[in-house]
């Protein structure tokens, strides 16, 4: 009970600081945007009550609530009709890996908001409220046990962001913010017509319930009942179409280069942190989770789009000439690990693309906080028009050159560990595409560096008109505690590792591997 | 009484009716439209008097919903008028076609 | 002591710690509290070859990251060879540090050097003590770290960024095949370990062409780190970083480092021809082609530089042609010399403010100690009899005639001449003749900068006497003890020692006639109209090439997906969007904000509805 309660307190906690934020006058900013990061900060601090108690017991099974919601359904008695119940539960619960990804959005969110303080000009009330109650959604969408509650929250992330994007931000962002709803929305819909057919013929939507049933049923079951072959490849096919919007997957990653290029870089912090994480989770939990057959059957497509994926976005993110650009081709250059982890459907390779989830949400985050920064004093996030920024700014491109060495896979780094185990999980199954996606890892090299050398090095034209201000402690402390995370995630793996390996173990069980 | 038939009653109705359609539809004055409502209105009003006392059971309760519709009628008329003033003070006309702000 | 080897990388790793977090400004403190560090870490390494050399092996190992049922240790191992290279790693990261106390004073970074320093000095001593492959590549990569921010410490300057870059990259080329040869023996063996790939290539659990295939993708790496043709263009780029840098990084430790990989996986190698073959033609080929280069330069660290390469091609060559412990040999006195070639270099550097080697000239009047300890250290690179190079390369020549390939022996016996060649164009030019203009000002260094040079000078002369055929060869029974590989017995003719010394001398007497005599410049002398000399002057335009065949088309690709970007994939998002408009574009039509249209629209389809109904006589909606 009072676990669920936890569970149920760090979901709506946010909700509560939306309510205190309009009892607050309009001039008062410096009470709003306290009060604003106090309540995104809150979630943190019960997501790390519930770390620690999971590394004492071990168990995430008291995490849960099961209500129920909506039920309805035709139970009359009257001959030659069949009965039929639909239940839609209020489910919310936690594995292994939708913990780690609370505990990533809490803490993104608490450094967001606390980023964002300085870069919301207007309209502060608005901001925060959107944007807790977009923490809500989306620590709603990692532990929704039930999948319309999944949709729903999901949807709820789509609103706020859409707001959010096109509200504050750069020039040109009421255009980004259409292309991202509109993207979006096409996605929510083809998974909201996936998740609707799976609910009309099962009568339930409990996602425990649904993983058992469409997985092992495509086994266990006798001829004829649960879904034939055809019918899984198509909802599987659908499902990763639907999630490739999120994810996002070549071609459908436009919108992604926009958001990055126009949204408060707090924002793209998020965005780029957990939201498209939501596309992995998502493909990850339904594709594999629901279809492990058919994952299997297309795990070569999986591993070829993870591959475009992984060297289309470096090239592009080698050319680029903007340094929120080269780090939006670069989110689409790392998601394509993660499809190649999930490709190989092993524990080395799902292992990676968990890892690769998250060390991705630190890496993204540290990289664009600092942007952020970077821009708040330089105003302009072109790189010809930088240089030279560690005359001035040591701190500051100390830890870019940091990020970018995360970025680009050094070991004792998070994204070290992904990379390799993704790699070396694939490597059994589909050598040739292997070896090629490790050749991608050099141009990571030349775009990381070619990017934060940049800015970095150099003579430093620009430095000369004035002198810059440093990072101060109280503005670095969240690029330390990134740049903390990620260390920790890359020197000692294994705790993470053991948080996910009960989930893993879950989806490898509907494969047989 | 009983020797004027129902069916022309139904027609009155239904001939009242019709000029409050065309009337609302077509009219651009808006307090004529407005006054196009009434008529269909009072044309429903004469429809549910008519089945009232020739229906199959034929009791009060058409009367008494009738008596209803009016009161709610007026109360629209009073409400439609008011809002019709206060549109006027910021856009003075009463054409019903160049009241579409909302749209633009 | 061997027991706690596991200090000896982490202290370094403290020193980087304190240093960057805490005396970042405070140059004096923090210049000497790495120097503390740097003393211990040096003290507990002696220690440990000291019991080494007792007898002592160990091999520990904790967990380090669980997956499935696999579980992948790091630890450390004492074995001959690691032992030894903790020694020279911890010896001339040392003499570095206390060098550059001298040599980095007046940086106001001066505490970040030294913090770099330790960084890179834990990365490498924790590499050589790695039991297995994953734990090398993790240390493999975080030396490259090191290496690239020292060379790119003078961080104002583009000619350091470009050389960062660069070195970072093309190490990363290599890297990337060693990650691939580390990816292909896991799939076939399932373990990281050392201990268990060899053992399984011992059982013949492995085929040959696993073998040959991960042992050249293994040495691909060792091409990145090592210099090694074709990726050996970012070494001598990398001399922007101070020279200290040069002399611990670029000629000592790191790039030596692709040699020791060579060697401690030098069981896979063993059981493969075409693997061994490979490595000694690309090493041979490496040696002459950067010592041709390397006789024409005119920055005193660029030869320096080559000549780095060309001797890593020497110790590539002794691998390939099955001569472990020459390979071994040659890297240890190599380190010794060679830091004491940069250490003297950058100490005349220090002192004229120039590298162009043609300004320089007499420098020997005003510099007596640095002079002196430079020709020792050409005479050691030279092998001049009785200085350490000279009983190396000795080695060399021998395992390659033994090996029974002649074309590859006297391509290096004609290496090892213009070894001495430009070697000491570069004595003559820099310290004798007439003193220059650039030189006219020069000072002796100072203390901090003499002293680890002449330790230096005394390891480059007397270093060859631990593995001679006169006096015992030591450091091949070590090695060999518990190297698990088989040691050919072969007999070597002596007139190869005979035709090394004559090689030797005849380059030094060569060089004096055109250098020491004649004070030839290319740069002024009308060689340097010629195409043959632009030809290698300009390095074989090897950097050029490679801009033209891999530069320019990967950004041409780029560019060509920016295309497809714009063209295609921005085509499928207008596509959408433009339905998504269009769709938008028939609603707005239909609402057009007049009430009385949508009335009027459902007055007819409601009369339209009561038709069809009446006509199918309520058919449709049955």
């Amino acid at each position: 009970m009072t676990h669920s309660f936890i569970l149920l307190a760090l979901i709506l906690t946010p909700l509560l600081g939306v309510i205190a934020l309009q009892f607050i006058p309009k001039d008062n900013y410096t009470l709003g945007k306290n009060v604003g990061v106090l309540f995104s900060g809150i979630p943190f601090l019960f997501s790390i009550y519930i770390i620690f108690d999971y590394f004492q017991d071990g168990g995430l099974t008291g995490y849960s609530i099961t209500k129920k919601w909506i039920t309805f359904g035709n139970l009359s008695e009257s001959p030659g009709h069949t009965q039929t119940l639909y239940k839609v539960g209020f489910d919310l619960g936690l594995n292994g890996f939708s913990l780690l990804l609370v505990f990533l959005t809490a803490l993104l969110c608490m450094l967001s908001a606390y980023a964002s303080i300085k870069q919301v000009n207007y309209a502060w009330r608005l901001y925060f409220s959107l944007f807790l109650i977009l923490e809500t959604a989306m620590l709603g969408v990692f532990s929704a046990q039930d999948i319309f509650l999944f949709f729903l929250f999901f949807e709820v992330t789509l609103i706020t962001m859409f707001i959010l994007v096109g509200k504050w931000g750069y020039e040109e962002r009421a255009k980004a913010a259409y292309r991202f709803l509109v993207y979006n929305a096409l996605g929510s819909l083809i998974m909201f017509s996936v998740f609707v057919y799976i609910f009309v013929n099962t009568g339930t939507s409990n996602i425990g319930t649904l993983t058992e049933l469409i997985a092992l049923n495509g086994r266990l079951a006798p001829e004829g009942m649960g879904f034939s072959d055809e019918t899984r490849s198509v909802l599987f096919l659908l499902l990763l179409l639907a999630f490739a919007v999120k994810f996002p997957i070549v071609p459908f990653h436009t919108w992604l280069i926009n958001v990055h290029a126009q949204a408060l870089p707090a924002i793209v912090m998020l965005h780029a942190g957990i939201l498209i994480k939501m596309g992995a989770y998502g493909l990850i939990i339904f594709g594999l989770g629901f279809f492990p057959d058919q994952a299997q059957n297309y795990s070569f497509l999986i591993a070829i789009l993870g591959l475009v994926n992984l060297i289309y976005g470096a090239m592009l993110a080698m050319i680029e000439d903007e340094i929120k650009k080269v780090l939006a081709y670069s989110t689409v250059s790392h998601m394509g690990i993660v499809l190649l982890g999930i490709a190989a459907l092993n524990e080395f390779g799902i292992q990676g693309a968990m890892f690769q989830v998250i060390s991705h949400g630190l890496i993204a985050a540290i990289m664009f906080y600092l942007v952020g920064k970077l821009y708040e004093r330089s105003e302009t996030t072109v790189l010809r028009q930088l240089g030279g920024v560690a005359k001035d700014m040591p701190i500051l491109s100390g830890f870019l050159l940091a990020g970018g060495m995360a970025s680009l896979g050094l070991p004792g780094m998070s994204g070290f560990i992904s990379e390799a185990m993704a790699f070396v999980g694939l490597f059994e199954k589909e050598p040739v595409i292997t070896v090629i996606a490790v050749l991608g890892i050099i141009i990571a090299a030349v775009y990381v560096l070619r990017a934060v050398l940049a800015i970095t090095f150099g003579k430093g034209d620009i430095m000369k008109e004035r002198k810059w201000k440093d990072l101060s402690f109280t503005e670095a402390l969240p690029a330390i505690i990134l740049l903390s995370a990620i260390l920790f995630i890359g020197i000692l793996p294994n705790v993470f590792a053991e948080t996910l390996r009960p989930a893993i173990e879950l989806i490898l069980k509907g494969i047989g591997g | 009484m009983s020797s004027i038939p129902a069916s022309s009653f139904l027609l009155l109705a239904i001939i009242l009716f019709c000029i409050g359609l065309y009337g609302a539809l077509t009219k651009r004055n808006t307090v004529v439209v407005l006054i196009s409502i009434e008529l269909m209105l009072n044309a429903a009003n004469i429809n549910l008097v008519t089945f009232s006392k020739y229906g199959l059971t034929p009791n009060l309760t058409g009367h008494i919903f009738s008596l209803f519709v009016m009161a709610v009628a007026a109360a629209e008329a009073a409400v439609a008028l008011a809002i019709l003033i206060a549109l006027y003070r910021n856009k003075p006309t009463i054409l019903i076609d160049e009241m579409d702000d909302l749209k633009h | 002591m061997i027991h706690s080897a596991w200090l000896i990388p982490v202290l370094p790793l403290l020193s980087f710690l304190i240093v960057i977090l805490f005396l970042r400004n405070k140059p004096k403190l923090g210049s000497l509290v790495a120097n503390c560090f740097s003393l211990i870490t040096f003290i507990l390494a002696t220690l440990v070859l000291v019991g080494r050399l007792q007898g002592d092996s160990l091999l520990r190992e904790w967990n380090w990251l669980e997956v499935g049922s696999t579980t992948i240790t790091l630890g450390f191992e004492i074995n001959a060879l690691n032992s030894l290279m903790l020694f020279i790693v911890s010896f001339v990261s040392f003499l570095v540090n206390v060098y550059s106390l001298e040599y980095m004073e007046g940086d106001d970074r001066k505490s970040i050097f030294f913090a770099y320093l330790g960084l890179f000095t834990f990365a490498m001593l924790a590499l050589v003590i790695s039991p297995n492959l994953l734990q090398t590549y993790i240390f493999w990569e975080l030396v490259g770290l090191g290496s690239f921010l020292l060379i790119g410490f003078y961080f104002y300057k583009d000619s350091a960024r470009a050389a960062a870059k660069k070195a970072f990259i093309m190490t990363r080329i290599g890297d990337v095949g060693l990650l691939i040869g580390i990816l292909l023996l896991f799939t076939q063996v399932g373990s990281f370990e050392y201990d268990e790939i060899f053992a399984a290539v011992r059982n013949g659990e492995l085929i040959g062409s696993v073998i040959t295939a991960s042992a050249i993708l293994i040495f691909i790496g060792a091409v990145g780190k090592s210099g090694q043709f074709p990726l050996h263009t970012w070494l001598p780029d990398a001399m922007e970083g101070p020279t200290p840098v040069s002399a611990l990084i670029h000629a000592a430790t790191m790039v030596a480092a692709g040699v020791y990989l060579v060697a401690a996986t030098y069981p896979l190698f063993e059981v493969s021809q075409i693997a061994l073959t490979t490595v000694a033609v690309v090493g041979c080929f490496t040696a002459i082609f950067a010592a041709s280069i390397g006789l024409f330069q005119k920055d005193i660290k660029r030869v320096l530089a080559y000549s780095t390469v060309s001797q890593l091609g020497f110790m590539m060559l002794a691998l390939g042609t099955s001569g472990y412990v020459a390979g071994v040999f040659h890297l240890t006195t190599h380190a010794f010399f060679k830091a004491l070639l940069f250490l003297a270099a950058g100490s005349v550097i220090h002192a004229v403010h120039t590298q162009d080697i043609e300004e320089m000239g007499g420098l020997n009047k005003r510099m007596k100690i640095t002079s002196l300890v430079f020709l020792i250290g050409t005479l050691a690179i030279s092998g001049f009899p009785l200085f350490s190079g000279f009983f190396s390369k000795e080695e060399i020549l021998i395992s390659a005639w033994t090996s029974g390939n002649e074309i590859m022996f006297f391509i290096a016996l004609f290496t090892a001449f213009l070894t001495s060649l430009y070697m000491f164009r570069v004595y003559f030019l820099v310290f004798t003749g007439e003193t220059s203009e650039a030189s006219s000002h020069a000072k002796e260094s100072g203390s901090a900068i003499l002293v680890p040079m002449l330790i230096l000078a005394v390891f480059a002369v007397f270093s060859g006497f631990i593995n001679t055929h006169w006096f015992g060869t030591y450091l091949s029974d070590f090695l060999l003890e518990d190297a698990q590989i088989t040691v050919k017995e072969t007999h070597a003719p002596t007139w190869i020692l005979y035709a090394a010394t004559i090689v030797s001398l005849a380059g030094i007497f060569t060089s004096y006639l055109l250098f020491g005599k004649n004070k030839t410049k290319f740069g002024e002398s009308s060689f340097s109209k010629s195409p043959v000399y632009s030809i290698v002057y300009n390095k074989y335009y090897i950097d050029e090439i490679y801009d033209a065949i891999v530069v320019k088309p990967t950004r041409l690709f780029a560019a060509g997906l920016k295309f497809i970007e714009w063209f295609c994939v921005g085509g499928i998002m207008k596509t959408i969007s433009g339905c998504i408009q269009f769709v938008g574009w028939i609603g707005s039509r239909l609402q057009s904000g007049k009430i009385q249209t949508y009335g009027t629209i459902a007055v007819f389809i409601f009369a339209l509805f009561i038709l069809v109904y009446g006509v199918t006589n309520g058919g449709l909606l049955k």
